[in-house]
């Protein structure tokens, strides 16, 4: 297994698509922090009663949905890059064992996409901190930076469940285009189709969502549709179900 | 049924029982059954599209059989403890991720076996390689990938090889090479199985030959019985052909005139011609046994078996 770890780690450090990723990573983050920047500068000079009206300081509702994208097709092009190419016929010549490698691929995909995630979300609690320096609620995001860790752990979590989305994904439809597409569906298309359900349906096939998930884990959301725990469940859901759905692809058809 | 096979004295290593592979209604491979033993080259001969390019990938585990197994070892191949040192495979040259480096390529198979950097240096100093290593390989041409392919297959030192159509895209330096290669690989004792559409190129290379057509076995046979089989006739000149015809038609033979001139003659070997003539006092000016070239063998072989052809194209 530690072979096969390291041959998997070798092959993602080896492609530019991932520090490609890592670099969308940090560009979105830097935009993150610049328009925090401006925002704060605003507010100084805003008058008493638009100052009560302010957003916080918190830049993760403008970043986290980009990066989430990355972290899927991260996930997704742990495969994708070997159908495509045909690499993953020469990779099962040298690694027979499908299940072992699926694992291996499995765990630097998610290794990866959980030291990055961790590394930004703290960026990004951080960075709020530091930009809102000691100014009052509501720009002011947390009362201390502690208040912000269940937040920032909730985001790496999503961050990591939506790249072993992806990478079942890619597991399943071999192919990035088709996978990206997928991907973008479940991320951009279905928050926004759940507002389109009626009332009764829309506020719970929301809460669902990838995007949603995250705050519902953390407890940052006033009257949830789950609790903290019903959200770790969700997401444990997501998980089963993207492995099985890759695994089964991955391990039955042919390579 | 395994240990009947390996209680005899030639080891079995890769075994094909009843193969067949359906890829929905077409089928590509049908009932094939044959053995591979160690020690020599075995060229597995076939038209474009008779299935030996899908025999390699159940053989090593890639497509699963619609019905029959392969086997190496005696067992499947997706069970091997150690696959790199188990077997090697070339099966398609472009099956690489060209924006990896060729070194980095192959240390990305070399790790998942726990084969080492030094190693990886020395298969591309092999192949011939070195010089590219850290270049990226969706800038090699198809003999550089070629190359890089053998490099992979040979980089756990491995009991079996298979090569699928190899010597695509080498050029003639590289062909004579690749040949020497797999020589000295089987001379080695190690088991080399190469799929090639090509008789020419198995003529010099192998010592046995798989002829498939359509999925199906058609010939599993030694180089030489195959030039054997197929010996034709016995071409012979002489100042006095049609006496010559006479003495040999007295001793059974069927002799043909061609229209410019000597003898073809069928049902005797030229040392029996050459004792009658001697016997008979007749001169000889040529007398040469002659056999079908293999490329002929080959394609009347495999000409019921053909999946495509060109219209109208000589046959």
């Amino acid at each position: 297994m530690t072979d096969t770890i390291a041959s998997e780690w070798w092959k993602v450090r080896t492609v530019r698509s991932t520090y490609w990723l890592l670099a969308t990573v940090g560009a979105v983050f830097a935009v993150g922090c610049l328009s925090t920047v401006l925002m704060v500068a605003d507010w100084d000079t805003a008058s008493p009663s638009a100052k009560e009206a302010f957003p916080s300081a918190d830049m993760s509702p403008l970043v986290l949905p980009f990066v989430q994208f990355c972290a899927g097709a991260f996930g997704a092009f742990a495969l994708t890059s070997e159908y495509g190419s045909g690499m993953i016929r020469t990779t099962l010549t040298t690694v027979p064992r499908r299940g072992l490698l699926f694992t291996a691929k499995a765990l630097v995909v998610a290794g990866l996409t959980v030291a990055t995630g961790l590394v930004l979300t703290f960026a990004m609690l951080g960075g709020a901190g530091v930009i809102a320096g000691d100014r009052p609620a509501p720009i002011q995001p947390w009362p201390s930076l502690a208040d912000g860790v269940p937040s920032a752990l909730a985001s790496a979590v999503v961050l990591t469940v939506t790249a072993i989305v992806g990478f079942g994904l890619g597991a399943l439809l071999r192919s990035a285009a088709g996978a990206l597409v997928t991907l973008t569906g479940l991320l951009f298309v279905l928050p926004v189709a759940a507002t389109f359900l009626p009332a009764d349906w829309s506020r719970p096939v929301g809460a669902l969502t990838l995007n949603n998930l995250g705050p519902q884990l953390a407890g940052e959301v006033g009257d949830p549709v789950l609790s903290p725990v019903g959200a770790a469940l969700v997401l444990g859901g997501y998980v089963l179900l993207a492995l099985g759905a890759g695994a089964f692809s991955v391990l039955r058809r042919d390579a | 049924m395994c240990s009947s096979a390996r209680s005899v004295s030639v080891v079995v290593v890769i075994e094909v029982r009843e193969l067949t592979k359906r890829y929905g209604s077409a089928l590509a491979v049908d009932r094939l059954s044959f053995t591979v033993k160690p020690g020599h080259v075995t060229g597995f001969l076939g038209p474009n599209g008779a299935g030996k390019s899908t025999t390699m990938r159940a053989v090593l585990g890639l497509d699963a059989p619609t019905s029959g197994e392969a086997l190496i070892n005696g067992r499947h191949y997706a069970r091997s403890p150690h696959p790199m040192h188990e077997v090697g495979a070339l099966l398609d040259a472009g099956a690489v991720h060209g924006g990896r480096t060729a070194a980095n390529h192959l240390l990305c198979l070399a790790r998942s076996n726990g084969i080492g950097r030094a190693r990886v240096t020395a298969v591309l100093e092999q192949v011939g390689l070195g010089g590219v290593a850290r270049k990226r390989v969706a800038g090699f041409s198809l003999g550089m990938k070629q190359r890089l392919g053998i490099a992979a297959a040979l980089l756990g030192d491995p009991e079996v090889l298979l090569f699928d159509e190899p010597v695509n895209g080498l050029d003639p330096e590289g062909i004579r090479w690749i040949r020497e290669l797999m020589r000295s690989l089987a001379d080695e004792g190690r088991t080399v199985l190469v799929s090639s559409h090509l008789m020419s190129e198995m003529a010099l290379t192998a010592h046995r030959v798989l002829v498939v057509g359509r999925g199906r076995l058609i010939v599993d046979t030694t180089i030489e019985e195959l030039e054997q089989r197929y010996r034709r006739d016995v071409f012979v000149r002489s100042p006095d052909d049609r006496e010559l015809a006479r003495v040999l038609e007295a001793e059974g033979a069927r002799v043909e005139t061609p229209p410019d001139g000597g003898l073809s003659v069928h049902g005797l070997d030229a040392p029996r011609i050459s004792e009658l003539a001697f016997g008979a006092g007749i001169l000889l000016h040529q007398l040469t046994p002659r056999s079908a070239s293999l490329e002929d063998a080959y394609l009347e072989l495999t000409d019921e078996s053909v999946e495509y052809r060109a219209e109208g194209a000589a046959r």
